[in-house]
């Protein structure tokens, strides 16, 4: 059995969850290891993928059975449909699904809502997300594995963009740079759009690239990201467009500094809220993608997570493996300004 | 056809759109979630980002119904649109926690709702009260465009179609298709795109739906994931692409033979202009969609589209939505859907010769007052 559905299955067990309908990509991925196309942006929910505990199996919403791994059969796999009800009674229809008495949703709509309550009177919603969540929390030395995997790709294609900086460059022009370089290395899913923008001063930095034409002596913060089987890879990095000045200098100076105090106090039993206290700070965890964690959660040894600060027109942002003491940067990229 | 394009007009249109809607149904105000709808509703933009990303730092928009500004929660201040009043602009809410959610709660005038979608912190911190379904509301406001709207997507599928000149060179045996997505991607953001919205498709067809991969409809298999396999002569290939420009989505679909197409290939795409023809000969204002399904069926041996997807869509703000042609929404669906100017529709019928694969492209038209105009410029091949 996949190694994600195991501990899906373990954690539904553990919250007493017998089915779980998953509209999020990342947690169908993450039971089912089966790629499916991939489109940007939020999307509603609806059961594209559906865990029955009793069972262990997983059913997926989806045509074929390109990229989807051997072990799910065909029988499992039901198409996409535009008619809400036609899709939740193929869902009704699925073993272990007419007696289910609690059934975990990772989303819903005023739709599907009424819809449940109409197919499965007798069963109640339950937060399926949280059970997700606590599955994919702590990632296992494979996952570390593919993370380290996507942010090689991540990796090469910013090197491309820096390499690509120079005076007369659109930002937009260096995001297609980075992707194209993605596309080069294997995979063509950004983790998302990359910010490849000219810093103003000490004002907050733009994380949507604009037609701006850089210039000589501009600072350019750069933060981007692949998904390479769905795993992210990202980082965030600041580059001076020509040679560093004495102010890019004085402020990558600024930058390291607080980076260093930040990064020491990220371990274990550190809680992620008081991170994010810091002026310019943000955390949330890496795996199949984005992972939400909460400010109240406390880092533990296996957490991967995202570790970013933005200082006076400086960001840099390293994906974190937190260990037993300390934690290790995933990433290698350097820091130094370009000349520098 | 006039090339104007007002964002400030459009972003007030719509905005009264669906302040009309919501009194019309007596509700006090729509709380979206989903990113199409705040940039619907709102005009407002977050970068282009894997559904995960995007659904933790989404913008969430509350539209109230006396018409005041909707207020805007966003952790992209660059992507506020400037009319937006300032004490209207909040920071993001982190909806995936109870804090977030019930902060949401609290920020909601009292009476009944419209809401699109739930994360469950929300669905808990809202529960007991009276809520309708946002995302039917709004596809009342969404399906019939005005002339900026209509602009937008003019605008988003040239932008498409050009960045495909740059692709289209390429195609060519042991070319691997992560390549063709590549020089894609570089070229729509060089030439402007706001964002692109879909891993971009260049799908080999087998000869026979037989040869797999596995259908779960026994139909052709569309779309599939690209990978680094390199294209092999006389490979045909399905190409599905989507980008987007002010927040609304093109949508470009063609054909590519490698090593370049035969006639059994050429005879292909006749047909299936004359599907899309016959469908044109009845497109006007007041025909359903029913009328539409039928006249692209006559004389067919089978419904010339794919059984999961549709003879036709619109696009928008979302890259498919209402009106829905051909789906399994059904056949009285089909026939109470009657079109009026402004409505857009995608036409992407599919020709297929099990044992020679088939043809796929995709068609983009406005309902006009008397008839339809094309948003699309380029045809879809067969090209290679």
């Amino acid at each position: 059995m996949a190694e994600g559905l195991a501990r899906a299955l373990a954690e539904m067990a553990r919250q007493d969850v017998d089915v779980l309908v998953l509209g999020r990509e990342g947690n169908a991925r993450f039971v089912s290891e089966a790629t499916r196309l991939w489109l940007s942006g939020t999307r509603p929910f609806a059961p594209g993928c559906v865990v029955v505990r009793k069972t262990g199996a997983v059913h997926l919403m989806t045509v074929t059975d390109f990229g989807v791994p051997a072990e799910i059969s065909p029988a499992c796999l039901y198409p996409m449909s535009w008619n809400p009800a036609n899709i939740m009674g193929t869902v009704a229809a699925i073993p272990g699904l007419s007696d289910a008495e609690r059934i975990g949703v990772d989303g819903l709509t005023p739709l599907f809502e009424q819809l449940f309550t109409a197919t499965f009177p007798k069963a109640r919603l339950v937060d399926g997300e949280a059970v997700m969540r606590a599955a994919r929390r702590v990632k296992s030395a494979g996952e570390i594995e593919r993370i380290r995997a996507a942010i090689s790709v991540a990796e090469n294609a910013l090197g491309a963009a820096v390499h690509a900086l120079r005076p007369g460059v659109r930002e937009v022009e260096l995001k297609g740079v980075f992707e194209q370089r993605m596309c080069r290395r294997g995979t063509t899913t950004p983790a998302f759009e990359g910010a490849f923008c000219v810093v103003d001063g000490d004002r907050p930095i733009r994380r949507v690239v604009s037609e701006r034409q850089i210039a000589d002596g501009d600072l350019v913060a750069m933060s981007a990201g692949v998904l390479l089987d769905g795993w992210e890879g990202s980082l965030a990095r600041t580059r001076s467009c020509g040679a560093p000045t004495a102010e890019h200098r004085d402020r990558a100076s600024r930058w390291r500094d607080e980076w260093a105090l930040l990064v020491d106090r990220c371990r274990a039993g550190a809680l992620v809220g008081d991170l994010r206290a810091t002026t310019g700070a943000s955390v949330h965890g890496v795996g199949l993608g984005y992972e939400g964690i909460a400010d109240g959660d406390a880092l533990e040894p296996g957490l991967v997570i995202q570790l970013e600060l933005e200082v006076k027109g400086v960001l840099g942002a390293d994906t974190m493996h937190i260990g037993d003491d300390g934690a290790e940067a995933l990433t290698a990229f350097p820091y130094a300004a370009a000349g520098e | 056809m006039s090339n104007d394009l007002d964002l400030a007009r459009m972003r007030r249109d719509r905005h009264k759109k669906v302040v009309d809607a919501l009194d019309a149904q007596g509700l006090v105000a729509a709380v979206l979630l989903g990113q199409p709808a705040v940039a619907y509703a709102v005009g407002a933009r977050a970068p282009a980002a894997d559904a995960a990303r995007a659904a933790h730092q989404r913008m969430i928009a509350i539209v109230s119904a006396d018409g005041d500004a909707p207020h805007l929660y966003t952790t992209f201040p660059e992507g506020v649109p400037p009319e937006l009043p300032a004490d209207h602009v909040h920071g993001a809410l982190s909806v995936e926690w109870s804090e977030g959610a019930e902060a949401l709660r609290d920020a909601l005038p009292d009476g009944p709702i419209a809401l699109d979608e739930y994360t469950m912190p929300i669905h808990a911190a809202l529960d007991g009260r009276e809520i309708a379904d946002a995302t039917a509301l709004l596809s009342t406001c969404k399906i019939v465009k005005t002339a900026d709207e209509l602009e937008c997507i003019r605008r988003a599928q040239s932008l498409n179609e050009e960045a495909m000149l740059a692709v289209e060179p390429l195609v060519a045996p042991a070319v691997r298709g992560t390549e063709l997505s590549g020089a894609f991607l570089r070229r729509i953001f060089e030439l402007g795109a706001t964002a692109n919205t879909v891993d971009p498709i260049w799908q080999v067809m087998p000869a026979r739906v037989a040869d797999g991969p596995y259908s779960a409809t026994g139909d052709v298999v569309f779309p599939t994931p690209t990978t680094d396999r390199q294209l092999a002569a006389g490979d045909v290939i399905w190409v599905d692409t989507g980008i987007e420009y002010e927040g609304y989505a093109s949508d470009f679909g063609c054909t590519f033979v490698a090593g370049g197409p035969e006639a059994r290939h050429r005879d292909q795409a006749v047909r299936w202009r004359e599907i899309v023809d016959r469908c044109f000969d009845v497109l006007k204002p007041g025909a359903t969609a029913g009328d539409l399904v039928r006249a692209a069926s006559r004389d067919e041996r089978r419904r010339p589209w794919l059984p999961h997807l549709y003879l036709a869509h619109g696009i928008g703000t979302n890259s498919a939505e209402m009106p829905l042609v051909g789906t399994d929404l059904g056949d009285d669906f089909d026939d109470t859907l009657v079109l009026a100017p402004g409505m857009v529709l995608v036409f992407e019928p599919v020709v297929w010769d099990d044992g020679e694969a088939g043809f796929r492209a995709e068609e983009i038209v406005a309902v006009t007052d008397d008839g339809y105009e094309r948003l699309s410029a380029r045809d879809g091949g067969p090209r290679g």
